[in-house]
């Protein structure tokens, strides 16, 4: 028998499944791997099609499109150009989500791509089914590229879910269990004690009661007596210029080696943080551990984990007392509950990161509004409304992500609650994909920024 | 007294023996010298050898014997520069051999590609390294000379030996005189200089976690070796009850133990012995703290050549953090290292060793310092 007769009668046979006794539908009578074998049927029958012809509404998603959004890069980051994701459907419904993905914008518009023949056909209602068609189908599971693509088409189908049944997401997850909104913080960025009581007073005065600062420079895996007596002394400047009753948290931004973070949340336990987030780099969940182990100041991480899977090992462990997913990378809003839901019951609190564009922001605020472990949400804003809030307005038809009296106030409409101003998008054309900001040590290594 | 041979490693069926064809890579000539400081007494064996092309290398181990030199020679002769698996292999039971063979093969091919030995190992992560200066002499007099040369030399980092614990001074007294002495040393330097406590191993493990606890406040980088007991529950009464980061390995030459002591989270600052450990086996060792976040600062108190070649490799680690370097009290001392590397000195800039761009370890070595200092050639 020549090769490729041997080849094809292989395949011919494994198109009987041996559970079943069924025959299979292969894509290809040639497959090259085994793979091909176990995906063919997945592949051959879209669920909205057949499988669950009886089961599902009318709804179809008939097209997936991402919008590039870019900001001029004095007002914003220029390694963030927004990534919305507008998914629509046969009857006009139309969905937004946010795939904004720091420094891989290109990559997060092609993932979506790539995702959409997954997607379209289906039923938007199934949002659960098409997060895990997504989500285990793509076979490599989780990753910031592919998490950030299902974040924005997750949050767009769960905006269509909200309209077609005309309530707020926060509704269909359970909440709202405050309705006066959800606690909020911004970032600040002051260098002397003057500096930081006059934010202070600033702060007050807008009704903010936390803002998030950072340390004041790179660190490396063992650090100098002069450099850890430098962070300590500008941690305690702000506690001293903030006065007792204004939170504050500081992001580490995984800066520090879990060696380095130890002694730092030694020596600046006293101050009683908010939090002290991304005290290390997030890969090594032991190491984390054990820096963390000889402190009581609450312990922030999440932000780069992707899916539930992804912060499993963290809540498993007790490491950390408060989770930080990112909406628009986690999984989108069906995996930011998840990731809540399981904080939950280990007495975890929420306080999800959001520093990209507006709709992610929005989305986050409807999965806060729903978890009794909620403690903050984050955005990348200032006390002071800045220009990048007049664009956002622009975009969203109204101050979005600003809050009032500590809070930000929850969407009243269905769905995610916002109109995206489409012509409004057009005024600020996607610029291409700008690497994420890079940072070096003295020596010219790469630092963690 | 005849010195007794110890015992070679060998792995006959992972390795296969020498190719039988000529290669320019194929070493042909194998020479070493055991040589040993004036003033100090510092030991330190160099091997250079030579490939069937022409080109040469150098490198340089811990002190060696005769008899465990010519062993080493019968291993690698005929094998080629770039074998250095084989080399770690067959010469696990003598690791000071193994650096200085494995170092001197690094060198050659270094040398033969016309590149520094960073750029080979995987190209330069910084343009300079930091230094880390061991000083000589136990007390702050005694160390004077020492950290006035080191001083001079650039060096913003520096060791001190902490007070070895006499049996009937009190553990709070002892407490106090390891403070003091950090304090005087601290002043000695003055503005700018920073500190890694080095415990020699001598301390028990419940000594060394109250002294950690107690010096948290003085920053120190690291301390250094607090003890030399080295199990998961010894260390743990250190790294359990203090954030004082840890530096551990300088006794260490397996890559398990290495593992061991991360995985365990016992160690914040890998130290393997430059000595004992050749580049590539420390690279494998930094691939894996690295994993964990941890530093690495491979412990060296030998000679110059291997404190050199200690900085290419730090060129070429994200997380290495200094190349320690014996800083000599005595003028002599530092004569001879400075004539064997052709002049090229073991100083830096405000505490950073600026990377040479030539080939090979990036000096030429003096074979006749090597000779005139040579205890012994062979």
């Amino acid at each position: 028998m020549k090769r490729r007769q041997l080849l094809t009668a292989l395949a011919g046979a494994g198109a009987w499944s041996a559970a079943s006794g069924q025959r299979r539908v292969l894509s290809s009578p040639l497959q090259d791997c085994g793979c091909g074998f176990q995906v063919a049927t997945a592949r051959d029958v879209p669920p909205g099609e057949t499988a669950f012809r009886d089961v599902i509404s009318n709804l179809r998603v008939t097209n997936i499109q991402t919008v590039g959004v870019t900001l001029d890069p004095r007002i914003a980051q220029a390694d963030r150009p927004y990534v919305f994701v507008k998914v629509e459907t046969n009857q006009g419904v139309v969905g937004w989500g946010e795939a904004t993905l720091e420094g891989k914008a290109a990559s997060a518009m092609a993932c979506v791509a790539d995702l959409k023949d997954l997607i379209v056909g289906c039923d938007p209602m199934q949002v659960e089914h098409l997060y895990q068609l997504m989500y285990i189908g793509s076979f490599y599971r989780g990753g910031p590229v592919l998490g950030s693509a299902i974040s924005g088409i997750d949050q767009a189908l769960w905006d269509i879910r909200g309209k077609v049944m005309n309530m707020p997401v926060y509704e269909m997850l359970g909440g709202p269990v405050d309705p006066r909104g959800v606690r909020g913080y911004y970032h600040a960025d002051v260098w002397t004690l003057a500096q930081t009581r006059e934010l202070r007073d600033k702060t007050k005065a807008a009704g903010v009661t936390a803002l998030k600062f950072q340390l004041p420079d790179l660190l490396e895996w063992v650090e100098t007596n002069a450099k850890i007596k430098r962070a300590v002394a500008h941690l305690e400047m702000l506690r001293e210029g903030l006065g007792p009753d204004l939170d504050f948290a500081v992001d580490f931004h995984a800066r520090p080696s879990p060696t380095v973070a130890a002694i730092l949340l030694r020596e600046v336990e006293p101050l009683q943080m908010l939090f002290a987030e991304e005290i290390c780099p997030p890969e090594n969940v032991r190491a984390m551990a054990r820096a963390v182990r000889h402190s009581t100041t609450p312990i922030a991480t999440g932000e780069r984990l992707i899916a539930s899977y992804g912060c499993s090992e963290l809540i498993d462990m007790d490491v950390i007392d408060i989770l930080q997913p990112d909406i628009n990378h986690v999984g989108g809003i069906t995996a930011l509950w998840k990731v809540s839901a399981a904080a939950e019951a280990s007495g975890i609190r929420m306080a999800p990161h959001a520093c990209e564009g507006p709709i992610g922001g929005i989305a986050s605020l409807h999965v806060d509004a729903a978890g009794p472990n909620f403690l903050a949400q984050e955005i990348c804003g200032s006390v002071d409304a800045g220009e990048k809030n007049r664009v956002w307005e622009d975009l969203m038809g109204f101050p979005a992500m600003r809050m009032v009296d500590g809070r930000y106030p929850l969407p009243t409409r269905p769905g995610l609650g916002v109109d995206v101003n489409e012509a409004a998008l057009k005024r600020y054309p996607f610029q291409g994909t700008k690497p994420f900001v890079m940072a070096f040590q003295e020596d010219g290594a790469v630092g963690s920024i | 007294m005849k010195p007794k041979r110890r015992k070679l490693t060998t792995f006959g069926t992972a390795f296969a023996p020498p190719a039988a064809e000529d290669h320019p890579l194929r070493i042909v000539d194998f020479h070493a010298w055991r040589l040993k400081e004036p003033d100090s007494g510092r030991r330190y064996s160099v091997v250079r050898l030579r490939a069937q092309g022409g080109a040469t290398g150098y490198g340089e181990g811990g002190p060696s014997l005769a008899a465990e030199i010519a062993a080493a020679r019968t291993a690698v002769m005929n094998r080629r520069a770039t074998e250095s698996e084989y080399v770690r292999a067959s010469l696990a039971g003598l690791p000071a051999l193994e650096a200085a063979v494995s170092n001197a093969m690094l060198d050659l091919a270094s040398r033969a590609k016309e590149m520094p030995i960073y750029r080979y190992l995987g190209g330069p992560v910084r343009y300079k390294a930091r230094l880390l200066a061991h000083l000589e002499g136990k007390t702050a007099a005694e160390a004077r000379p020492s950290l006035e040369r080191a001083k001079r030399q650039g060096f913003q980092l520096f060791t001190t030996a902490a007070p070895v614990r006499d049996a009937m001074i009190p553990l709070r007294a002892y407490v106090d005189q390891v403070r003091q002495h950090l304090t005087d040393m601290q002043a000695l330097a003055g503005a700018g200089a920073e500190w890694v406590l080095d415990g020699h191993g001598a301390m028990t493990p419940g000594d060394a976690a109250t002294l950690a606890v107690a010096l948290e406040p003085l920053h120190p980088v690291w301390f250094d070796e607090p003890t030399g007991v080295i199990t998961q529950d010894a260390l743990a009464k250190i790294v359990d009850e203090s954030v004082m980061p840890i530096g551990l390995g300088r006794a260490i030459t397996g890559l398990d133990a290495f593992q061991g002591l991360l995985a365990n989270g016992s160690v914040n600052v890998v130290r393997p012995d430059l000595g004992r450990n050749s580049l590539t086996k420390i690279k494998r060792v930094a691939a894996i703290a690295e994993t964990h976040y941890v530093a690495i600062a491979p412990f060296h108190d030998g000679g110059p050549i291997g404190a050199l070649a200690g900085i290419h490799l730090n060129a070429a680690l994200l997380n290495a953090y200094a190349q320690q370097i014996p800083v000599p009290s005595s003028d002599r001392d530092a004569a001879m290292r400075a004539e064997i590397t052709s002049g090229l000195r073991e100083s830096g800039t405000k505490g950073f060793f600026a990377l040479v761009n030539r080939p090979g370890l990036g000096f030429e070595v003096n074979e006749k310092a090597l000779d005139a200092y040579s205890e012994e050639r062979i």
